[in-house]
């Protein structure tokens, strides 16, 4: 399906936080509590609609351990919109933001937009970080913040879809140049400025777009 | 049945390592490896070699495992050529044993898995280990069972190791490997197979960094230029870098990646040949997958290559095809030895230049 732009993301977090999840939950609305563990990286992607225009999210899923880090630096390349996930029922996911955090803005572009998101909110009665929290570290840093739930999906496609409107108001206020495809953006293939149709480069993607990456 | 036996008398030194070869040898149902369902499930029969010549490659290779050591030294070629056709599959977890040096390691230190798993273990690595145990061929009948004796065993092995060698620790990518080695022998021999093959054939791999995986990304990026130079300058053009799809492959060893038969008969050839069988699967799937003009022209993005990587028709996949192919590689010892020294060196010299 033709596409207006094309927003690169790339979801990343402790281990065991519900990444993978929340992609699944996302792309294909469901739960699987049985699946095997990220190695390197995973992709999904989904069609979603803003102000009218329909806009292709291609999503990098990348492995938590610490000892994959340096390998996860090459996948930010390129990437406008970041979620930072921890699990709000493991505080030291919560602790290890600051690392995740300085990684994704020293090796990304400025302007890639970083959602924090606390998931496995249905596990209330395990709960060990506070929403107020989350939303305390989110301010200090300049972040948006949203708690989730990749179980009951309850905000996941909220989570995606703002971070999307975010990078879309970037780009109306010109922010990021939509020419530069290291910003994480491209332009698809059914967008008429002149400017852009030669960098597209992303026609030969018309075709498949669920469970594929792009 | 005789085979399964002897199989299984050279690991019954504990309990423990009894029961586990019990249980691995009931893992025909639903499909003949034992997967309920996920990827990795294959229920059509398999096309197989006839009866009798299983029968005679059984006797050959019990012969040769009751001369191991002569084989290795002077008639090692023949064992390579027995190991290439594929290991009949109820002499195949002592061959196994035998090929990747577990078997001497066992030898050498009887006592030493059961002193390890006595040990406390480092906190965070035990709860990490404690994480992903359902996270490994969770549609398996050995691990679909939550805290079943599958995940058990796979926890004792994995500890085992980080107690070991606590530079490495626990990696995660060493869960899929340890499961796979214990859907074919007790724990205690799986255990020592792991060891050879994260401190052994898949040498630095698993060291923080993971610089050695970078820079064996780099040596099948430049073995691929000689044998499927258009993939290679395909793979150049749209930046699709080793470590974006070849990391799982290298890491793990395949064992998440190809069909199980396939998979199996790979290794054959890994523990006996070492980590290069690895580099030629993957450019005979990198070559099959993207060798055809017309799918490098649709597969026009980063993305798009990345997806056919991640799918290759299945017909490159067959044990047949892949085998048969990796044999066929024009390319020799020397090949290897040139682009592991020139990559070593390049690296070398690029971090001297970012360290000034």
């Amino acid at each position: 399906m033709a596409y207006a732009y094309l927003f690169k993301y790339i979801i990343i977090g402790d281990t065991g936080v519900g990444k993978s999840c929340l992609l699944l939950q996302f792309t294909d609305k469901r739960f699987q509590p049985v699946h095997d563990l990220t190695i390197g990286v995973e992709f999904g992607a989904r069609m979603i609609t803003i102000d009218g225009k329909q806009i292709k999210l291609q999503i990098w899923d990348t492995a938590g351990q610490e000892a994959f880090r340096s390998i996860t630096r090459s996948y930010y390349r390129g990437a406008a919109g970041a979620l930072l996930v921890y699990d709000i029922t493991r505080r030291e996911t919560f602790n290890h933001l600051t690392t995740w955090l300085e990684d994704a803005r020293q090796h990304s572009n400025s302007n890639m937009v970083i959602m924090l998101i606390g998931n496995k909110s249905d596990l209330e009665s395990r709960r060990e970080v506070k929403k107020e929290e989350g939303e305390a570290f989110a301010r200090e840093h300049g972040l948006v913040f949203m708690e989730t739930s990749a179980k009951t999906a309850a905000n996941v496609e909220e989570a995606f879809i703002n971070t999307a409107k975010e990078i879309y108001e970037k780009i109306q206020e010109g922010v990021f140049d939509i020419n530069n495809e290291a910003n994480g953006i491209k332009i698809g293939p059914q967008h008429s400025t002149g400017a852009g149709a030669g960098g597209a480069g992303g026609a030969g993607a018309g075709g498949a777009s669920s469970g594929g990456c792009c | 049945m005789s085979l399964q036996k002897s199989v299984k008398s050279s690991g019954d030194r504990s309990e423990q390592a009894d029961t586990t070869s019990i249980c691995s040898s009931v893992t025909t149902q639903p499909d003949r490896h034992g997967f309920f369902g996920g990827a990795q499930y294959s229920p059509e029969p398999k096309r197989t070699v006839s009866p009798s010549t299983i029968l005679k490659r059984e006797q050959k290779w019990l012969r040769m495992l009751d001369n191991w050591e002569a084989f290795m030294s002077k008639n090692y070629k023949k064992v390579r050529e027995r190991c290439r056709k594929g290991i009949p599959a109820s002499v195949r977890p002592k061959a196994w044993l035998y090929l990747c040096g577990g078997q001497l390691l066992l030898e050498k230190h009887p006592n030493e898995y059961e002193e390890l798993l006595q040990a406390p273990g480092d906190p965070k690595c035990m709860e990490d280990i404690r994480k992903d145990l359902h996270r490994q061929f969770p549609y398996h009948e050995m691990f679909i069972r939550e805290e079943g004796l599958g995940q058990q065993e796979l926890f004792s092995v994995l500890k085992a190791y980080s107690v070991l060698n606590p530079k490495v620790g626990y990696f995660q990518a060493q869960a899929p490997v340890a499961a796979f080695l214990l859907m074919h022998m007790p724990a205690v021999q799986a255990f020592w197979c792991l060891v050879s093959i994260s401190d052994k054939y898949l040498s630095g791999y698993y060291n923080p960094g993971l610089e050695v995986l970078q820079r064996d990304g780099d040596i099948l990026h430049a073995l691929l230029r000689r044998t499927a130079p258009a993939v290679h300058r395909h793979l150049v053009k749209h930046k699709v870098e080793p470590v974006l799809y070849a990391t799982e492959w290298f890491l793990c060893a395949l064992t998440r990646t190809l069909p199980w038969d396939s998979l199996l008969r790979v290794w054959d050839c890994f523990l006996c040949e070492g980590v290069k069988v690895l580099f030629k699967a993957a450019l005979v799937v990198l070559a099959g997958a993207l060798g055809p003009a017309k799918v490098r022209k649709r597969a026009c993005g980063l993305c798009e290559t990345l997806e056919v990587l991640r799918h290759p028709p299945e017909n490159i996949l067959g044990e047949e095809y892949l085998v048969y192919h990796m044999q066929r590689l024009s390319l020799t010892e020397e090949d290897f030895e040139f682009e592991h020294q020139r990559q070593t060196a390049r690296r070398r010299a690029m971090a001297n230049r970012s360290g000034s």
